[in-house]
């Protein structure tokens, strides 16, 4: 105690004191960069990667997907080779959809990218472009993403996901939609009849019932 | 058409009917064609052999049944079969109990056939599924051995799993195995062909016990002794997964004095290789020398097969078809809006030691769920409006999609929950 005490008393403890404090200061910036998971990666990944994720941002695009991209695969330890592959396909898959939605939210990007990803045409996308006021397109995106990655064939699923868009689904029906063909498929029905069959049971599709756009 | 080949045609057509997906999440099965040469049995030099089998897994218990049969003089006779059930206590504080029942038939030619039923009981201590050991004993009864009594079992093992299933090198996994075996063995008093197979300096000689012989030993009917046998196995075994590749390769040593080992059985080692051409079918090859099966009467033999495998396997796609996805282990998966904006993952799964999750939101690292009774998991995280993207895994194994979410395909090989967050409902930012 009384070393402390004579520490405390000592005229130099104010100077260390700022010292090491300025010195933590100094290497907390160092030790932030250290923590970006994109530093696991070689040097030439990571600046590609970089590039891109900016070039994204420079275009108007949701550069955090490309970023989520990257750090997925080193988070899965896969190689820089194939995470600059990865990310360069998104970034890809983005201005498609950018070019064919127009300046539309940066999630919506990312779930038409999905859809893209998934297996659908550009072109599949076109009847998105026109949307009505406070409504977006997250959901049924998901949806189409989703029936597509089970074994829909990519043109019954745009075909159904678009009409229900166009007769003013809502999120819940294109969920409701999702439950049913899942269930379906779980119990053993081709990915195809499942939709085709769960699709005609869905109010927006039902005559009399149609939605008006407002 | 023989009882044998009816039963093995009629299990490998079963194989064949294609489940539903919520039971192929749960079911395995592989049929497995292809020559085999044996050499030092009874059975023919080189066959057309058939082996298939089945596994139907759940959270607690898995049912397995597995056989083979070769073509004889255009005839497919049975080769062995085991049925096998194995239940599993959940995971408390990393210690986990189980208990493995066996019923098996072994043919060593038309006029022998041997059968077993063991059960056997065992703790394991697993650290964090990267490894464990174990401790058991049990007790195994071989019908139509009249040589041997019930044998008692105890074994004790060690294991690690090095590597990541997505890395370069793949995974790797060691196990060593250390079985004692403890029964009563009926001996001839006077065996010509070697001191040490017979009796002569047993303790507990029986009054005219009916004697058969056993591997070499010839005696007379009345001259026979009870002598008790006891002998270990200690088995190294290495299964390694490349890619598209497997390989295990185990090598073992057998303790004991020579009246209980034979000499051909006091080493053996095997050496098997599976690559997968797809994820239904594989190229299979190996060989290697077996030890003896005292207990069963059966020889010690050197074997040598290649062959095709073909799976039916829960994946969905693509992958390389090598261990069951723990995903289906998770009953059901939720999320909650909370009153300050984070949103409540809610995760039902019992008899694991963790759950983690990670996505978008955790910049991909992963993020422990805290267990919140028998097989409840919770994590607060904030999410903000949008689409995110999730993946959970259970004990350290496969990242998957959680059940009850829209999926879709990931840029490396795997799948992606994907959940949406609606405005009103996202995390403030801050």
């Amino acid at each position: 105690m009384s070393q402390f005490l004579s520490v405390l008393r000592h005229r130099r403890f104010p100077v260390s004191l700022a010292a090491v404090a300025f010195a933590l200061l100094g290497a907390l910036p160092a030790a932030a960069q250290d923590s970006d998971p994109l530093t696991k990666l070689d040097p030439n990944s990571r600046n590609t990667i970089e590039l891109l994720v900016d070039s994204a941002s420079t275009l108007g695009l949701p550069a955090d997907y490309l970023r989520s991209t990257a750090l997925q695969g080193v988070a899965l330890k896969v190689d820089g080779k194939r995470i600059v592959d990865a990310v360069r396909k998104k970034f890809s898959l983005l201005k498609t959809a950018y070019a064919t939605l127009g300046p539309v939210g940066g999630e919506e990007l990312k779930a038409a990218a999905s859809v893209l990803y998934a297996g659908a045409k550009p072109a599949q996308l076109t009847p998105f472009k026109a949307r009505q006021k406070d409504r977006n397109d997250l959901d049924a995106f998901v949806v189409w993403a989703d029936l597509v990655t089970r074994g829909v064939p990519s043109e019954e699923a745009s075909s159904a996901i678009t009409k229900l868009w166009q007769d003013g689904a809502s999120d819940a029906t294109f969920n409701g939609l999702w439950n049913s063909v899942q269930s379906d498929i779980l119990k053993g029905l081709n990915p195809g009849a499942a939709l085709q069959s769960r699709i005609r049971e869905t109010p927006e599709r039902q005559p009399g019932n149609k939605v008006t756009p407002p | 058409m023989n009882e044998p080949k009816v039963a093995i045609l009629t299990f490998a057509a079963a194989l064949l009917v294609p489940l539903p997906r919520v039971l192929a999440a749960q079911v395995v099965s592989t049929i497995e064609a292809g020559q085999y040469t044996v050499s030092d049995g009874v059975l023919p030099v080189s066959a057309m052999r058939v082996a298939p089998s089945i596994e139907y897994a759940l959270p607690h218990a898995t049912f397995s049944a597995h056989g083979s049969a070769f073509v004889s003089d255009q005839n497919l006779q049975l080769a062995d079969g085991i049925v096998s059930g194995t239940f599993t206590s959940p995971t408390v504080y990393g210690v986990r109990a189980e208990m493995i029942g066996n019923a098996s038939r072994a043919v060593d030619d038309r006029s022998l056939g041997t059968d077993q039923v063991d059960v056997q009981t065992r703790v394991h201590v697993l650290f964090h599924q990267h490894g464990g050991v174990w401790l058991g004993g049990g007790v195994a009864r071989p019908w139509r051995v009249a040589v041997a009594s019930s044998a008692n079992v105890t074994d004790a093992g060690a294991w690690t799993k090095i590597g990541d299933a997505l890395a370069r090198f793949g995974t790797a996994t060691f196990t060593t195995t250390f079985t004692n075996f403890s029964f009563t063995k009926i001996a001839a008093v006077d065996d010509a062909s070697s001191p040490d197979l017979s009796c002569a300096v047993a303790a507990t000689p029986s009054a005219n016990v009916a004697m058969r012989a056993m591997f070499s030993v010839a005696a007379e009917p009345g001259a026979a002794c009870e002598r008790q046998s006891r002998f270990s196995d200690l088995e190294g075994t290495m299964h390694w997964e490349v890619g598209t590749i497997e390989l295990t390769a185990s090598t073992g040593y057998r303790f004991g004095d020579s009246y209980d080992v034979t000499p051909d059985s006091k080493r053996w080692s095997t050496g098997t290789a599976t690559v997968w051409l797809n994820d239904r079918i594989a190229i299979v090859g190996g060989g290697g020398r077996q030890p003896a099966l005292p207990l069963r009467g059966l020889p010690a033999r050197s074997f040598g097969m290649a062959g095709l495998e073909l799976a039916y396997w829960p994946m969905n796609h693509g992958g390389v078809p090598v261990s069951l996805p723990r995903a289906p282990l998770v009953k059901t998966f939720e999320m909650h809006t909370l009153p300050t904006g984070m949103q409540k993952i809610i995760i039902h799964v019992g008899g694991v030691e963790t759950v983690d999750v990670m996505g978008d939101f955790s910049d991909w690292s992963p993020l422990t769920l805290v267990r919140r009774g028998r097989d409840l998991w919770e994590l607060s995280v904030p999410l903000s409006a949008g689409m995110h993207q999730i993946d959970v895994r259970v004990d350290g194994g496969p990242w998957m999609a959680p059940p009850g979410t829209p999926t879709a395909h990931d840029s490396y090989g795997g799948d992606v929950g994907l959940i949406v967050v609606a405005p009103d409902k996202a995390t403030p930012q801050q």
